[in-house]
């Protein structure tokens, strides 16, 4: 049996060395955690074209600054945010109250910066004259949780009158169109329109759209649903319908039950009067934003003249109002190192 | 002789009604029909890819190969993906194939028939089985963790994805490699040791020629197994967004990376049409590269065949 415990010494010497080159191979190749010169982002999948829109943009004309930019979502961003993974955040919604504790916990400042604002167009088709303002309850009754099984837009009258409407549907029938659960524009509107009657009704309901309506996660392939049948509802991105007015009719829109009816345009929904938007933040690491310059240099070229503005030009969001974006600029000067 | 043989012509009269073999015909139709049902099946999946994403390439054409991942999708290309793949690749095929070979060389050439032999036997070819998920967590919490300890930026690395998808294909390696060795016919082994040559020779110069042709085969398929992984290396870290890359090998290794499955997943998650075409285009790839490995693997084993 000596043989084969040399064979067996000999496998342990082999492994042993594959371990030991395996390690100091690795170890020669170190880098530091935060490299300088180089910033890490993550957060809202809505920000992120945005945010690597602006670092493309800062990239060209500082060969030396590198980026690395994901977008698992706003909430999954602020948890590793909270662990100083990442030096920046980005987020569809203000930091909740259980996140900001979790970050406070673990000693990370940030400072939080509004960028843009991000608007939705609920929509009909441009056959359907009946039809020209719908209130947040209306749109419960229409899509809420409810509202399962409805296929007439009159089904949803009771429930709509129940919550204080006098909107009068038309007898026909209602076909939706709209994003897909995993689509932010989905969360945004449940978040905005279904969750706070949701929450109120009695009993409370889940804070879900109806599961049957035709769900897409191609913005095109909603519109052309829309515009496919004379009496549907659907809803987009503000910037997709604009694209599409030829095909669809856009619908003003009332928070509350026969309130003034907003129509939804690059001006209403900057000055916040147009219900369905929802502002888009950044929230940077005040502590990495001392140590890395790369950090404030990148925030310093987001907020400069122009930036933001340009990057819109690809991506369907809309500009802050000048002096909100006046605001956000002194947050972050008052805030930067 | 009497009994079994009227039995047989019973049968052999049922079946053969009028001279004609209708079950038999039956049967091979079905076998077809079967045949065809996945070939359509095949044909549509890969059509409307083709379809969707040939305009990209017809557009940009190799601009597509050579671009960094971006947010505007007429300018996104799958560069660090081909790249990353590459990288990926070169780590599994370092790490897993000699440590598989060995792995099965050991099982079938020395272990013998005992009982530790046969659970480590069943335990790999569980292994095989489980889901790569799975796999993809084991990365993440010993790999990444370990890597990152090492200083190997945040441990979301190369080296971490590539180790993770060694281990996924370890078993793979293992099975095919062991079959392959099995089925060098024991005539062989017996001249070996016959001539008076010791187990390492008869290894090193009878057993491992004949079986190569039967490895390598086994090792390029899992390579394209590795090649095709997405759910693994979205959990040790392959970005899903973009980043820059500067350049060096040295940045490749430490850095943020990510490969052509991995901008798959996240381009099909975009809003959009022209993001939808890119996706296209980056499956299409993704297919090129993969075929492109199982045509080496049938090149191979053509060329090094031998017939016993």
């Amino acid at each position: 049996m000596t043989l084969s415990r040399n064979r067996w010494l000999g496998a342990v010497a082999l492994i042993a060395l594959i371990v030991l080159s395996a390690c100091s191979s690795s170890a020669n190749t170190t880098a530091p955690d935060s490299t300088p010169g180089s910033i890490n982002v993550s957060g809202s999948s809505t920000v992120e074209p945005i945010s690597t829109g602006v670092a493309e943009r800062y990239k060209l004309a500082n060969s030396g600054f590198n980026y690395k930019i994901t977008g698992p979502g706003t909430g999954d961003g602020f948890k590793v945010f909270c662990t100083g993974e990442t030096d920046i955040s980005d987020a569809s919604r203000k930091i909740k109250d259980e996140e900001a504790a979790t970050c406070a916990a673990a000693g990370i400042e940030y400072t939080e910066l509004k960028i843009a604002i991000d608007g939705m167009t609920v929509m009909t088709s441009p056959e359907n004259s009946a039809v020209t303002c719908l209130s947040f309850p209306d749109l419960y009754a229409l899509t809420g949780p409810e509202s399962t099984g409805f296929d007439n837009w009159t089904d949803a009258s009771a429930l709509a009158a129940s919550l204080g409407s006098n909107t009068v549907f038309p007898n026909a029938d209602l076909s939706i169109t709209g994003p897909g659960e995993e689509s932010g524009t989905y969360d945004s509107y449940v978040e905005l329109v279904i969750t706070p009657i949701a929450s109120k009704m009695d009993p409370p309901q889940e804070s879900f759209s109806r599961p049957d309506y035709v769900a897409s996660g191609n913005d095109n392939a909603i519109i052309t649903g829309v515009a496919g049948s004379p009496t549907s509802l659907g809803w987009v991105g503000f910037a997709f319908a604009q694209e599409n007015q030829d095909k669809i009719k856009e619908l003003a829109l009332a928070k509350e039950p026969n309130g003034t009816c907003i129509v939804p345009t690059e001006a209403t929904i900057s000055d916040g009067t147009y219900p369905l938007s929802r502002s888009l933040y950044i929230y940077v690491n005040n502590a990495k934003a001392a140590e890395n310059p790369a950090v404030t240099d990148y925030v310093d070229y987001y907020l400069a003249e122009g930036t933001i503005s340009t990057v819109l030009e690809t991506v369907p969001y809309v500009n802050l109002a000048a002096d909100q974006l006046a605001e956000t600029r002194a947050t972050w000067e008052a805030a930067k190192p | 002789m009497n009994a079994p043989s009227a039995v047989l012509g019973s049968r052999d009269r049922s079946v053969r009604r009028d001279g004609i073999d209708i079950r038999g015909l039956l049967f091979a139709g079905f076998l077809l029909l079967a045949l065809l049902f996945s070939l359509a099946i095949l044909t549509v999946l890969v059509g409307s890819q083709v379809v969707q994403g040939f305009p990209v390439f017809a557009e940009r054409g190799i601009d597509f190969l050579t671009s960094d991942l971006a947010s505007n999708p007429a300018n996104a290309g799958v560069a660090q993906g081909i790249v990353g793949t590459a990288l990926l690749v070169v780590v599994v095929a370092v790490l897993a194939f000699p440590v598989g070979i060995m792995t099965a060389l050991y099982l079938e050439e020395y272990a013998g028939d005992t009982a530790l032999a046969r659970f480590i036997n069943i335990n790999v070819r569980n292994l095989a089985g489980v889901p790569s998920v799975v796999y993809g967590i084991l990365g993440l919490a010993v790999f990444v963790t370990l890597l990152a300890v090492l200083g190997d930026g945040d441990g979301k690395t190369i080296l971490s994805g590539g180790l993770t998808l060694a281990v996924l294909v370890l078993p793979l390696v293992i099975i095919t490699s062991a079959e392959a060795i099995r089925a060098v016919p024991d005539a062989l082994r017996e001249a070996g040791f016959g001539l008076g040559g010791s187990r390492w020779q008869v290894i090193r110069q009878l057993i491992l020629p004949a079986a190569a042709p039967g490895i390598l085969t086994g090792t390029v398929l899992a390579l394209s197994r590795a090649i095709g992984e997405t759910a693994v290396l979205i959990l040790v870290g392959a970005v899903l967004g973009s980043f820059s890359t500067n350049g060096s090998l040295g940045a490749l290794l430490t850095g943020p990376y990510t490969a052509l499955p991995a901008i798959v997943f996240d381009w099909a998650r975009k809003p959009g049409p022209a993001f939808q075409a890119d996706t296209s285009a980056a499956i299409i790839v993704l297919l090129a590269i993969t075929i492109l490995a199982n045509a080496m693997a049938v090149v191979l084993r053509n060329r090094y065949e031998r017939k016993w």
